[in-house]
């Protein structure tokens, strides 16, 4: 709302304190109902404390020298010197950066907290705000965790991750210890750069948007837009992967560290199981008469007095192209379960080039998988995939496949995986 | 306007003299690096900095003879909401628009914001240095800020670089 010259003249004499009461409840009322005169008024102070600290700038400047004579007054130099003390401290305080946080925004699944002093919680709330020294753990493949930065930016945990807040100068630390995160580094003013310490990478982003895929011996950074510098930490060599790049970041000088253009997505997958790359959680069998490939679920404790049996199997890891999902695609697994007894197929999907989507889920009840004992094939239709939020649309078509993992909750199951498939549709559907 | 600037400028609504407004941003600064806790973002700061620059130009206020009335609590609050708003949005190039504007003033302009707001005159104070009639004085004023207002918004919608 535009403002008339005697209204803004009304609130200059009421700034000068010149109004009557009756003229201040004008005052009052024009301020509560007129945005243009709270933009005024606001202008107004603004333009007060900026004139009067260029003012004060300016008396400051350096004036025409005059000669004088020198005389030793040492209570001046006590002053003077007291005074640079404080002003000096008070700059240091001023430049030290406050260290950054993280606040919980989203959550779902088993996860646990473990504050800097040692305190471990197993149940972490949205609102939850994690400082410099505090871990957050996402304990099982269907689990995922969203953190919201200082300054607008977002990171994502999910699967079988560790995160922890680190203090690194200049920066938002974060040690990604193992597992999957995905990350926007928003612009924004004073926000400091992110930097993300993996076993063997270090990736520092200003403004990017990216996933990290971390291991022990292998770290996978893709970066869909902005810029992310990384650092190998075998020997050192970094390199800036841009947008629609990525790097493989191995723990091993011999392995080349080069940054490539992401491929184009496929829609299929086949896990390389004999290369053993693409299984990156669970534990490798010898090979029967059967089955020259064996990889047994790990048990994986997510809760107090609750043991899961996992096997994941990673797109990325595998060295895939990314798996763009259809609606037709199908699930394939082999394996063998020793008891009659469900298990549970699980895809980890994220927007094609960009941020984690959801978590979905089939049960396979015994049924469908034979006599217990005897190796099973079991194909599942997407369709059968449930979502593991509420906000997440029926399916996950059109997404990128990122994970598989199959559970069993059953230990005498002794689950074990020969062959994880991704299939496209079929051709007339 | 940078984060300070908006800080000054809510507390000077408050107490009107812009070096008392300037004391209490270096208290409100000096609180929020003793205090110990850390924001969970720039908006919680930035509130709490206008609440406790509020308290305590309040304060201030209340050991002063013929202090100016004060703005209800309700209008404070609105228009330290926008400016918490701005401050997300425009960041800090405000400030620097505002002080390349006030150079571009001519001396005689920028000589009667300083006797108002550097040297704390009160208008009627300004008037008669100049020896000009009080509602003059008001006019002048209501122009310069309108024109500084509007001169900060040309520039920010001129593209960078």
């Amino acid at each position: 709302m535009t403002l008339s010259e005697e209204q803004n003249e009304l609130l200059l004499r009421h700034l000068n304190g010149q109004l009557g009461p009756d003229e201040e409840v004008k005052v009052a009322d024009l301020l509560r109902g007129n945005a243009g005169a709270r933009a005024f008024l606001r202008a107004v102070a603004e333009q007060a404390v900026v004139v009067a600290d260029v003012e004060r700038l300016d008396q400051h400047k350096p004036q025409p020298a005059k000669v004088v004579t020198a005389v030793f007054r040492p209570w001046k130099w006590a002053v003077a010197a007291a005074a640079a003390f404080v002003l000096m401290a008070a700059f240091v305080i001023a430049t030290t950066p406050p260290r950054h946080a993280a606040k919980v925004s989203a959550i779902l699944g088993p996860c646990q907290y473990i504050a800097a002093d040692g305190k471990v919680r197993d149940e972490v709330k949205v609102g939850t705000v994690l400082r410099v020294g505090d871990t957050i753990r996402t304990r099982s493949s269907s689990a995922w965790v969203k953190l919201e930065l200082n300054g607008g930016s977002l990171m994502t945990i999910a699967g079988r991750s560790r995160l922890r807040l680190l203090n690194v100068d200049g920066r938002r630390g974060f040690q990604l210890a193992y597992g999957n995160l995905w990350a926007t580094v928003a612009q924004s003013a004073g926000a400091r750069p992110v930097s993300i310490q993996t076993p063997t990478a270090t990736v520092e982003a200003t403004v990017a948007q990216f996933d990290v895929e971390a291991h022990s011996m292998t770290s996978i950074v893709r970066v869909n837009s902005g810029t992310a510098n990384v650092v190998r930490l075998a020997d050192g060599q970094a390199a800036d992967v841009v947008a629609d790049h990525q790097a493989v970041v191995s723990a091993r000088r011999s392995r080349p560290f080069a940054v490539a253009r992401q491929p184009e997505p496929v829609n299929e997958w086949s896990c390389r199981l004999i290369a053993g790359s693409g299984a990156v959680f669970g534990k490798w069998l010898p090979p029967d008469e059967k089955n020259s490939v064996r990889l047994g679920a790990t048990p994986l404790l997510i809760g107090k007095k609750t043991t899961i049996f996992v096997a994941n199997f990673s797109v990325q890891c595998s060295s895939s192209p990314p798996v763009l999902i259809e609606s037709g695609s199908r699930v394939r697994i082999r394996g063998t379960t020793r008891t009659e007894g469900p298990v549970y197929f699980g895809i980890t999907t994220q927007r094609i080039k960009g941020v984690f989507f959801g978590k979905y889920t089939a049960k396979v009840g015994a049924g469908a998988l034979g006599q217990a004992g005897e190796p099973w094939q079991v194909e599942v239709p997407l369709s059968q995939f449930k979502p593991e939020a509420k906000h997440l649309p029926g399916s996950p078509a059109g997404m990128e496949l990122a994970d598989i993992w199959i559970v069993s909750p059953d230990e005498n199951a002794e689950l074990e995986i020969h062959s994880v498939k991704f299939l496209p549709r079929e051709v007339g559907q | 306007m940078s984060q300070r600037d908006r800080v000054s400028a809510a507390a000077w609504l408050v107490v009107r003299n812009a070096h008392t407004a300037e004391d209490i941003f270096q208290n409100v600064a000096l609180k929020a690096m003793t205090k110990g806790t850390q924001f969970e973002s720039g908006g919680a700061l930035m509130s709490w900095a206008f609440i406790t620059a509020r308290r305590e130009g309040i304060d201030w206020l209340r050991r002063q003879k013929n202090a100016p009335v004060c703005l209800d609590d309700t209008i404070l609050e609105l228009l330290e909401q926008e400016w918490a708003n701005e401050a997300a949005a425009q960041g800090g190039i405000r400030g620097q628009a505002l002080r390349d504007c006030l150079e571009d003033l001519p001396a005689k302009s920028r000589d009667l914001l300083k006797r108002r707001y550097f040297d704390e005159h009160a208008c009627e104070a300004v008037a008669e240095q100049l020896s000009a009639r009080l509602d003059a004085i008001y006019k002048r004023l209501s122009r310069l800020h309108q024109a500084l207002k509007k001169c900060i918004e040309t520039k920010l919608e001129q593209p960078a670089g």
